[in-house]
């Protein structure tokens, strides 16, 4: 299953970090994204780290539509 | 546009006739969590293609799972939605109930830790899933490696995307691109595609994010000519994860898979190397071939490619649902029949 | 006394007095706690409302609660849903053998606790002790009677089209808290159980609204299999808005990791009421001034169209159905 629920990084270390999804905690492998930092927005699969998140969905969809659907 | 406008821009839409098919399971329970499908033009239809790890599993693949559990006294590790999936003779769940040891975990990463704490127990974690998922399996064995045990292995049967985009391009006029995929391989596959005529966009999956990426596919598509479009750059790259990507390449090698309800798929699978078999469950318990016996009236193969909608088939809601699954499209909730029967299908 | 339960304080002999005359008696008694055979009660005036429970909940202890505080509240909130005021209780352990005798009461004094917080008087109790792996730790049976106000009458099939549908707060609290607790999943979150008596609760509900068609207890399947229920046994629909839905946020965040639909989480101290629509306001503002409803909220209205459905209409503005509950819980992560 693919969440689309975006987690906060918590803290990092030795690979691994602790991230914060709307108040649920998990320790998860950080391993795919070797510059990650407390702070940082990421996307979580299957216990990983799978990508940072630059942006919310709602912005990301304002400038989409801005470009493709006017 | 705000989520009302571009229900407003999907409802209204009056061009050309157009298939979109999405390749993500968890994009076909969210489109119909949302009701999406209920307020689209007559225009624009939905189709809910293989992209649920869990229903492309064949049979055999379950029934090698279940002699592990009972003849090997094996314990099994595996995603929650895994273990209510049939094979020729049960699912998991039953194997449990006949004293297989099952464990549902959350990540691949826990079954490895569950081995490394319980020495006295072989465990195999049932390792589904597509480009997204592999790098934490590979993760698992590589703690297997570091951590020194020899109690852990994962029975594979990953799979990878590009394969099924060509098998299934003649269904679809377009693709909706599963937006975790791609965080993993970039999107060069998919601007390759649109070079060879094969259309798509790849989608996040809040409503938000799915309603835009499929007003985006339409208006792309009323324009006449393939098209490619990152609809989730919040998350998507163009070069994805090269370090996943490499990970992965370093454990594995692509192999021929069978997808459950569309047959084999060429160099679609994903196999440990040889240098990690002591880690590959088929090869470490050397598992008989198990051949899977399929039920002959199920047609979910017609229902993954768009041929036919859930309800054509015979068994749909009736020998088939969500509690006596027997097709591939049945089992898991981000399959199109299971889905379909949950949410209502078309109908409200 | 020995420091943990043994077959001894389940054999009717003097360890079973001990354990009564100790602990039972210091956290459960009253002025009707009886040590006959049966208590003898006076008979109240009206029709009575009598129910029963068992509470088998691993692990026993959690964020919020433990079962003692549980099975007290299952049975005082199944009367209280009848449109009963709870009255007396009566419990029944089975203890396995080797429970620490401060566990068990940890659990007695809970009940001790909540039933005074209930109102509700503990009357008649029994012990048995199972061996060893015979039982979890402790399961618990409640049994209860309470009393109700003449003119009040709730039942599921007395959901009308056009009723207003009340949650007496945010769903999944107590489904979610036990999850944690189990620590399955490695995940961790500030999650507390909902767990509650709500006994005082319903009684200012009734006051506002007499005529209150459905009162109905959230347990186990949470609020999505009442809302079932209730379809089927009054053959209507309903349609509830997703975003009207009551969830904490830490409760989102679990599901969201997990992939589970907070209306099938158990809830232990939630309700739902479904009554006409113009008394729906002074419902929900008689709730919000009790302790355990502040989070009261109107999520949707009972329909005369899709009988046996319950329909959702989406944060996009779509509407689908609510997937019928059914299968064991797992989190669907792949």
């Amino acid at each position: 299953m693919c969440v689309g629920l975006s987690a906060k990084v918590v803290s990092v270390k030795d690979g691994v970090a602790m991230i914060d999804a709307s108040g649920a905690k998990r320790e998860i492998s950080a391993e795919l994204l070797d510059d990650l930092e407390p702070g940082d927005y990421v996307m979580v699969h299957a216990g990983c780290a799978i990508a940072k998140i630059t942006d919310d969905d709602k912005s990301e969809s304002e400038k989409l539509s801005k470009e493709h659907l006017s | 546009m705000s989520s009302s406008e571009l229900r407003e821009y999907l409802q209204n839409y009056s061009g050309p006739e157009i298939r979109i098919m999405e390749v993500c399971g968890t994009h076909t329970h969210e489109i119909f969590r949302q009701g999406i499908r209920n307020f689209l033009s007559p225009k624009i239809n939905l189709i809910s293609g293989p992209g649920c790890p869990v229903c492309v599993t064949p049979v055999g693949y379950i029934d090698e799972a279940i002699y592990l559990a009972l003849e090997k006294n094996v314990t099994i590790t595996s995603f929650g939605d895994l273990v209510r999936v049939p094979g020729s003779n049960g699912s998991l769940q039953k194997a449990r109930a006949q004293g297989g040891k099952v464990k549902v975990v959350y990540s691949p990463l826990d079954a490895e830790k569950y081995a490394k704490d319980h020495p006295e127990e072989q465990v195999v974690f049932l390792s589904v899933g597509f480009e997204t998922t592999t790098p934490s399996d590979v993760i698992a064995v590589k703690n297997a490696i570091r951590d020194g045990i020899d109690n852990f292995a994962i029975l594979t049967a990953n799979k990878t995307m590009p394969g099924a985009y060509e098998a299934m391009a003649s269904s679809t006029d377009a693709y909706l691109y599963p937006g975790h995929v791609h965080a993993i391989t970039g999107t060069k596959v998919c601007e390759d595609l649109k070079e060879r005529g094969v259309s798509g966009v790849i989608a996040g999956f809040t409503g938000e994010e799915l309603l835009t990426a499929l007003a985006i596919t339409v208006r792309k598509f009323s324009e006449g000519e393939p098209f490619f479009v990152n609809a989730y750059p919040r998350v998507v790259t163009a070069e994805g994860s090269p370090a996943a990507v490499a990970l992965v390449d370093k454990f594995t090698q692509p192999c021929d898979a069978e997808w459950r309800g569309i047959g084999v798929i060429p160099a679609s699978g994903v196999e440990l190397r040889e240098e990690y078999a002591a880690y590959d469950a088929r090869k470490k318990f050397n598992i008989p071939a198990q051949e899977g016996v399929y039920k002959t009236a199920c047609r979910c193969g017609e229902v993954l490619q768009g041929k036919i909608k859930p309800t054509d088939c015979p068994l749909y809601g009736k020998a088939c649902n969500p509690d006596h699954p027997v097709g591939a499209c049945m089992v898991s909730d981000e399959g199109a029949c299971s889905a379909f029967y949950m949410y209502g299908g078309n109908n409200l | 006394m020995n420091d943990c339960i043994t077959l001894a304080h389940g054999s009717g002999g003097r360890k079973t007095n001990e354990l009564i005359s100790e602990l039972f008696k210091k956290h459960l008694g009253n002025a009707y706690f009886t040590a006959d055979d049966a208590a003898v009660l006076p008979r109240p005036e009206g029709r009575i409302a009598m129910s029963t429970d068992g509470f088998i909940v691993s692990p026993w202890k959690y964020p919020g609660g433990n079962i003692g505080r549980l099975a007290v509240c299952g049975t005082v909130n199944d009367l209280a849903c009848m449109g009963a005021k709870p009255l007396y209780l009566t419990c029944s352990y089975v203890i396995e053998e080797g429970l620490p005798i401060s566990d068990l009461e940890e659990i007695a004094a809970a009940m001790g606790e909540t039933a005074r917080e209930a109102g509700v008087y503990i009357v008649a109790g029994d012990t048995k002790v199972a061996g060893k792996g015979q039982v979890d730790k402790i399961f618990i049976t409640t049994a209860g009677i309470g009393v109700i106000e003449d003119g009040v009458e709730t039942s599921g099939k007395l959901a009308q089209p056009g009723d207003a549908i009340i949650v007496t707060g945010d769903v999944g609290r107590h489904g979610t808290a036990i999850l944690l607790a189990r620590d399955e999943y490695g995940i961790e979150a500030d999650v507390t159980s909902d767990c509650a008596p709500l006994g005082q609760a319903v009684e200012k509900a009734l006051e506002v609204c007499p005529e209150m068609h459905v009162i109905r207890d959230a347990t186990r399947g949470g609020v999505g299999t009442v809302l079932y229920e209730i379809t089927e046994q009054a053959n209507v629909g309903i349609r509830v808005n997703r975003e009207d839905i009551p969830v904490a946020e830490e409760v989102k965040g679990v599901t969201g990791l997990l992939g589970l639909e907070p209306l099938y989480l158990a809830c232990e101290g939630r309700m739902v009421m479904m009554c006409p629509k113009d008394k729906a306001d002074a419902v929900v503002e008689a709730l919000s001034g009790c302790k355990y409803t502040k989070g009261a909220k109107i999520i949707g209205e009972v329909t005369q169209d899709n009988v046996g459905k319950v329909v959702m209409a989406t944060e996009v503005g779509g509407m689908t159905y609510l997937p019928q509950p059914g299968n064991e819980l797992l989190p669907r992560i792949c």
